[in-house]
């Protein structure tokens, strides 16, 4: 006698899980132009890892002792591999009860967070509707209420400073799924079919008297610049590849450095069209995405945080070896430093220092952007605090001065008082205060004084200039080498390796705990 | 079916560079603003013909002001 029979069960019961909500819901779910949650998994995971955990939970229904019926938990969860590396994913399942709590079973959710954490690898959620969150039928259910907690939130949280946190908003997305979402180092949205809010349209109208699609309230247009979402795409497939792309190059977690790959883009490339990528007129502006193209290893800039505007991040490779890339976008407004650019530059600081990313900064900043709307949102505070991120990270950082370097926000771009490699392009532009502008105010009284300020002004402006150039600077030490923009991509693939080695032997924690 | 092209930024309307009537081309530049010392293009979103100019060179405008209406 084997246990041969029960083991025909268990595969009995799995089938069953398989099915989800069923032929019908599943169907509807495909009309809507979305995968179900084991669809996503399989295209999610390299193929055939998905090691399922917890299939056997869900409510079941017995008929004279024999099993009559099952309803999986809408959640389901295990283990599978992306790109090699083992990871932890775990998806809202709608078509069970539309992924709402009291279909779920709450410990596989605690568990998949726990998994990660004690395996210290890599965690992926694939977020659909509420994800968890719960109902009120749930007090008629149960006969009473109970305080909330966020299931799992102390392995949610401590996984944000242990290993890579990646999500995906893949449907109309509310309440817990949206803050699982979003406790993440990636957040990814699908344009179209998913939307994110905090309660979703019926919560609000009732509340607030706003009376809004789901489109409206949380819809790509919404979270474009909103802050709350990285990357938004334009299907579902296109999030998986995003996810597999960021964890790409990050290390499984926070005890190991960064994965390096062999590169086939010559370290030695110069780029002719960096000679010319900056303008000789100091008024106008270029694009930076180019510029990114010609230093880093070719199709390796990934930017994040879109919403940062004038500031722009990513992660990229020189030589095969991860770093984080902050620079700026003289299109928008000019590059100054913004409330939003401060926040995607903390982000990207945290994340590096997290995983232990070398960062490079192209810097071009005029400096915290000015004026009334920029001061209501508070933006010194704003910028200084992103400041502070940079001087509290310990990761190796390179510089490359292209263009402007003004004002607190120039200033504060890289941590000046300790070592960072260094290169000014000849283009750089730097000081306090640019002439333009700083003349009048230094100036005041010489010009009000002045029979012809008009005149007087240009000859101080003359005088002044003599003097700006970065070579004079560097007659003073003041700057350590002026170079060829061509000769970029050579030099930082040169630093990234002297970065790598300064990289710590045993690798560990941040100081300080990774806040999404 | 209009679309409103708003000012990305707070500053000074430098040069209009169309004039009402006028047909565009999505990413054609429709005037140029002067902000942190840069001249910063406003580029039409879409295409379509210019309704209206709201804005006049010289003068401020803050981000978020419609300065161009498209048909």
């Amino acid at each position: 006698m084997t246990w041969q029979p029960e083991i025909d069960e268990l595969h009995q019961r799995e089938q069953l899980a398989r099915r989800m909500g069923g032929e019908e819901k599943v169907a509807r779910h495909h009309a809507q132009g979305r995968l179900t949650v084991r669809e996503r998994i399989e295209a999610l995971l390299d193929p055939g890892t998905f090691h399922e955990v917890g299939a056997l939970a869900g409510s079941a229904e017995y008929t004279e002792g024999r099993l009559a019926a099952f309803r999986p938990a809408n959640f389901v969860m295990g283990t599978g591999a992306i790109a090699g590396q083992k990871v932890v994913v775990g998806g809202d399942d709608f078509t069970v009860r539309g992924g709402a709590a009291d279909a779920s079973v709450v410990g596989k959710q605690i568990y998949a967070e726990q998994l990660a954490n004690s395996l210290q690898i890599p965690m992926v959620r694939l977020v659909d509707g509420t994800g968890g969150g719960g109902s009120v039928k749930l007090l008629e259910q149960h006969g009473y209420t109970y305080v909330p907690a966020n299931p799992g939130w102390d392995y949610v949280v401590d996984n944000l400073s242990l290993v890579p946190v990646a999500a995906a908003c893949l449907g109309s997305v509310a309440g817990l799924g949206a803050a699982r979402l979003v406790a993440s180092h990636l957040s990814v949205m699908v344009a179209g079919t998913a939307q994110l809010f905090v309660a979703g349209p019926p919560v609000v109208k009732f509340g607030m008297g706003e009376d809004l699609t789901k489109e409206e309230l949380g819809g790509a247009d919404i979270h474009q610049n909103s802050g709350a979402v990285d990357v938004i795409v334009q299907n579902e497939q296109e999030a998986f590849v995003q996810i597999r792309r960021f964890l790409s190059y990050l290390p499984p977690n926070v005890f190991h450095l960064p994965p390096v790959q062999p590169s086939e883009d010559p370290v030695d490339r110069r780029d002719e069209y960096l000679l010319a990528a900056i303008p000789r007129n100091r008024r106008q502006p270029y694009r930076i995405r180019p510029i990114l193209a010609a230093l880093f290893d070719a199709g390796s800039v990934f930017e994040l945080a879109r919403y940062g505007r004038a500031t722009v991040t990513a992660l990229a490779r020189l030589d095969g070896h991860p770093v984080g890339v902050v620079a700026a976008d003289p299109f928008v407004g000019g590059g100054g430093l913004t409330v939003e650019g401060a926040e995607a530059m903390i982000r990207l600081v945290d994340l590096c220092e997290t995983f232990h990313l070398p960062i490079v900064t192209l810097t071009d900043q005029p400096g915290l952007v000015i004026g009334r709307g920029a001061e209501r949102r508070g933006t010194i505070r704003y910028g200084v605090r992103a400041v502070a991120a940079v001087y509290q990270a310990t990761v190796p950082a390179a510089e490359v001065i292209i263009r402007r370097v003004f004002g607190v926000g120039g200033a504060g771009m890289t941590n000046r008082h300790r070592f960072v490699q260094r290169y000014a392009w000849p283009s750089a532009d730097w000081g306090s205060l640019p002439i333009e502008g700083g003349l009048e105010v230094a100036y005041r009284s010489e010009l009000e004084a002045s029979a012809d300020p008009a005149a007087l002004a240009e000859e101080i402006r003359a005088r002044l200039d003599a003097v700006r150039s970065p070579f004079r600077t560097a007659e003073h030490f003041g700057i350590e080498e002026i170079i060829d923009p061509r000769d970029t991509r050579p030099l930082l693939c040169d630093w990234v390796h002297d970065a790598y080695r300064l990289l710590p032997d045993q690798p560990g924690r941040p100081t300080h705990g990774t806040r999404p | 079916m209009s679309t409103k092209v708003a000012a990305e930024v707070t500053g000074v309307v430098w040069r209009v560079e169309k004039s009402v009537g006028d047909v565009v081309n999505a990413g054609d530049v429709l005037l140029i603003l002067e902000s942190m010392k840069m001249e910063l293009p406003l580029e039409a979103p879409i295409g379509g013909k210019i309704a209206e100019i709201r804005c006049k060179e010289g003068q401020s405008v803050s981000e978020g002001d419609v300065l161009v209406i498209l048909a």
